[in-house]
């Protein structure tokens, strides 16, 4: 049989070996939980048995308790800690703590009759049979089922003799006292193996599903999408049964044993499932799915206001009938548009934009002429995109496009000159923020332009020791060669234009020709040290006109973009101002050019339909934590971004 | 009991920071909506400036919108010819939606008041239909009720909406959604079934907790728990 145990188990010193756990792979069913980065099965190590491991097993419960106080509205909750705690809502968790998934019995949460094997799989029961008809010896888990689950399930194979065991297998809250088969105490369900009963204190014993005893294996799940559980018996589905299971607080899975010899062996995952419940849960997970499909867009969702007038409950705005709550599909289609609209708009895909506002106008004029002699939809329905796609939105996206491209290469005097002319208020707003980033760029292009020439000169240099050896060879090739070289590999960087001012025009020089002096190495390094004045003056423009401005973000600004004049070679990956220099600054500050101009015209500085995405996410994420298990199958990533 | 508990619009826009999605991720579900909902030299620009490969070819897109406009005038016949030389099976195998389109082409005949035509449609085409399958009957019953009203204002809503742009829109929906099964290709537009997933899950969290809630259009929030 082929192994899914996973990894190897670690090695580990002999003294712990007895209560170690091997460690195993998170069960495959649970992959289509949107929330299975967060669900963790233990990891190589576990904190047992000692009472230090119980002690902190304990505080995962008390923190994971507090946290279903923190979420969960009811407050019918049993724990006498969080009961007495103050009303004053606890502080969220962080979202990315991971949620343990119950592997293995208790030693401590169990009946004293019962014992737990060294890998906590097993339970047997050691003492006197239980004589009254709800009593037993129970344990549960170490840890609570998490609902972000989804859909929780185990098994469980029953190894005593009897063909109708005195067992009950199912689901307990922490309230439980052990002394009782889960389905007697409150909040707690079982299915019975003497008689087949299904165990709930609301409904008491009620017929369910075959008897079970020896050799058989039991599967119990909680489906936290409907609050219902189900059962399975040697791989067949029994069906659904009981309601507001794990509505309300955390449940653990819990088996209760009645007659002395009896014994379980539970799989929490471990070994294979004899039920295929990853066909179920991914049934499940599509039921669930096409449910959140069909529910109708709500317009007061869409605009962000609060639907509740006085207490939120659905039953109150079912019967708000003042406005119609439900999108039209007409309207739907407009807020669609809308979102891809300013989504182009906001990225600059001009002539998308443009094709798709032009498509937009054209395709829905038709029908609404054809409307007219009907009854019906009249033409009121006009629409919003033709607007947006006027000339001047076109125009803007292009300056826009232009100041971006500008920074993207380097060309920092174009794209200012082009924000002063087209968005002054950018460059104004936060008092000249942005400016000064831009001068500051031009500062580290400037001095860029020097560490390049200097370079340059250090090969003529080297060159020429090597030329004076054979001098034949007139020095200008020298120089052409090397220009032509430099352009070949040149770093992409450095913006082409600029080329001409690192060597002047030999036209300006035609009298010297014919001299060696003018490509000789004295001439360029003229040359380089006008360049690097004429940047260091530049630096010393700057530093007067914003040394006064005493905002952090100024000053560590100046400092960095100072720092690079230390280095010879700032675009070295290895220079540690490297990240001032490089060209992902530039990307970075075109970035926030984008952003400026678009807050500027008072829009986000996110396209909305980002927001939407992101905002939808944390929402669904946020109701998986809270306990609403259907969340977990809205997987949007699976839904939404793979191909 | 207590308090719901809430989160604070920072915190809240933490998280959405910490939200996996790249903008390439965001080009697709456009390029998605673009395709379905069949905005061809739009798709065909955005594959270009987005350098994004399409999912289908672009004169698919056409034949469907081709379809689609020949529905929305009212030209069932035309319709019914493109969407077989498009791909012959997709009426075979769907009866209903043979149906849809032949109801479509009476209730057009009675729109133009083309009685005689539109009975003797309806004898020969559409009742031995009926026969087959009660809802075919049904439909085909409301359909037939259009003749019992002298002018469409006075007939019962039910009927009279037969006669609406938006019965044309649904089949035309109804077939683009077939056509682009064929193609293997999503019918549903992902970026709708966003929207639906946030009205879904913000009805429900609203239970539980009071966070900032999304102005969608204006991609902007609200603070925590302001009405």
């Amino acid at each position: 049989m082929a192994s899914v145990r996973g990894p190897p188990k670690p090695i580990v010193p002999q003294h712990v070996v007895r209560t170690t756990p091997a460690a195993f792979p998170r069960p495959a069913y649970l992959d289509h939980s949107a929330l299975r980065h967060l669900l963790q099965v233990e990891g190589p190590e576990p904190p047992i048995p000692s009472r230090r491991a119980d002690a902190s097993a304990s505080t995962t419960s008390a923190r994971n308790q507090a946290y279903a106080n923190a979420l969960s509205v009811s407050s019918d909750n049993d724990d006498t800690r969080s009961a007495s705690s103050s009303p004053v809502p606890t502080p969220l968790p962080r979202v990315d703590q991971p949620l343990k998934l119950p592997t293995r019995w208790s030693e401590q949460d169990r009946h004293t009759g019962l014992s737990v094997s060294s890998d906590g799989r097993e339970l047997i029961f050691n003492g006197p049979s239980c004589s009254a008809e709800k009593e037993a010896a129970s344990a549960r888990t170490i840890y609570p089922i998490p609902r972000a689950c989804g859909i929780f399930y185990y098994e469980v194979e029953i190894l005593g003799k009897d063909q109708k065991a005195h067992i009950s297998i199912g689901f307990a809250s922490k309230s439980g006292k052990f002394v009782r088969l889960p389905g007697w105490d409150a909040n707690s369900w079982g299915y019975y193996g003497d008689d087949g009963c299904a165990l709930s204190p609301e409904r008491s014993g009620f017929q369910y599903g075959q008897p079970f005893g020896t050799g058989d294996f039991i599967g119990c799940g909680i489906d936290f999408s409907t609050y219902k559980a189900f059962y399975t018996k040697n791989g067949i589905l029994i069906g659904p049964v009981f309601d507001n299971v794990g509505k309300n607080g955390d449940l653990f899975p819990s088996v209760g044993i009645q007659h002395t010899g009896e014994s379980v062996r539970a799989n929490f995952g471990q070994d294979p499932f004899k039920y295929d419940i990853d066909d179920h849960v991914q049934q499940q997970r599509n039921v669930t799915w096409n449910k959140i499909l069909s529910t109708s867009l709500n317009r007061s969702v869409l605009h962000g206001r609060y639907r509740r007038t006085g207490v939120g409950s659905i039953a109150s705005i079912t019967n708000d009938t003042g406005v119609q709550q439900s999108l039209t599909e007409e309207e739907s289609k407009q807020v669609l548009n809308q979102l891809v609209m300013t989504y182009l708009v906001h990225h600059g895909y001009a002539k998308t934009a443009h094709a798709f506002g032009r498509q937009y106008e054209g395709r829905d004029k038709d029908p609404s002429k054809d409307a007219s002699n009907t009854s019906g939809h009249g033409p009121d329905v006009e629409m919003k995109a033709s607007s947006s796609t006027s000339e001047s939105v076109e125009i803007d996206i292009q300056s826009r496009t232009n100041v971006v491209n500008s920074v993207l290469a380097g060309d920092l005097d174009s794209a200012i000159g082009t924000l002063q002319k087209r968005y002054p208020t950018v460059l104004e707003a936060d008092d000249h923020m942005l400016l000064f980033k831009l001068r500051c760029r031009k500062f580290v292009e400037l001095f860029l332009e020097t560490t390049e020439m200097k370079k340059r000169m250090k090969a003529i240099k080297e060159r020429e020791l090597a030329k004076s050896k054979a001098p034949e060879l007139p020095l200008q090739d020298t120089w052409m060669d090397e220009e032509m070289s430099m352009d070949i590999d040149e770093e992409p960087s450095v913006p082409h234009h600029r080329r001409p001012s690192i060597a002047p025009s030999p036209m300006d020089h035609t009298e010297e020709l014919n001299g060696k002096e003018l490509w000789s190495p004295d001439t360029i390094s003229a040359q380089y040290e006008s360049a690097l004045n004429a940047a260091l003056a530049y630096g010393q423009t700057l530093t007067n006109d914003h040394q006064s401005d005493n905002r952090l973000e100024v000053q560590q600004l100046f400092k960095k973009t100072f720092g690079i004049v230390a280095f010879e070679d700032p675009l070295d990956p290895s220079c540690p101002v490297v990240d001032v220099a490089s060209h992902d600054s530039r990307v970075a500050l075109a970035h926030d050019v984008n952003q400026a101009i678009l807050k500027s015209q008072g829009r986000p500085a996110q396209p909305a339909l980002e927001t939407l995405y992101r905002h939808t996410a944390t929402a669904i994420t946020q109701l998986g934590l809270s306990g609403v298990g259907a969340a977990a199958f809205a997987d949007m990533s699976k839904e939404f971004l793979q191909p | 009991m207590p308090p719901k508990p809430s989160i604070r619009k920072e915190e809240w826009e933490r998280r959405l920071h910490d939200v996996q999605v790249t903008k390439s991720d965001l080009n697709r579900l456009v390029m998605d909506y673009l395709v379905i909902e069949g905005y061809k030299s739009a798709a065909e620009e955005f594959s270009q400036e987005a350098n994004l490969s399409p999912p289908v070819d672009f004169e698919s897109i056409e034949s469907r919108m081709d379809i689609r406009e020949a529905l929305q005038r009212g030209d069932v016949e035309d319709a019914i010819t493109r969407v077989n030389d498009l791909n012959p099976e997709i009426l075979d195998t769907n009866p209903a939606l043979y149906f849809k389109l032949q109801q479509q082409k009476l209730i057009e005949f009675i729109r133009q008041g083309r009685i005689p035509e539109a009975i003797q449609f309806a004898q020969d085409e559409l009742a031995p239909r009926g026969e087959e399958s009660p809802e075919f009957l049904s439909e085909l019953e409301r359909t037939m009720a259009l003749l019992a009203f002298d002018s469409a204002p006075n007939a019962p809503p039910a009927i009279a909406e037969l006669l609406s742009p938006a019965q044309r829109m649904k089949t035309a929906g109804d077939v683009n959604a077939a056509i682009l099964e064929s193609l293997s290709q999503g019918k549903e537009v992902k970026l709708v079934g966003l929207l639906k997933l946030l009205c879904w899950g913000e009805t429900l969290l609203e239970e539980k907790m009071d966070f900032p809630k999304l102005n969608v259009l204006e991609g902007t929030f609200g603070e925590t728990g302001k009405v």
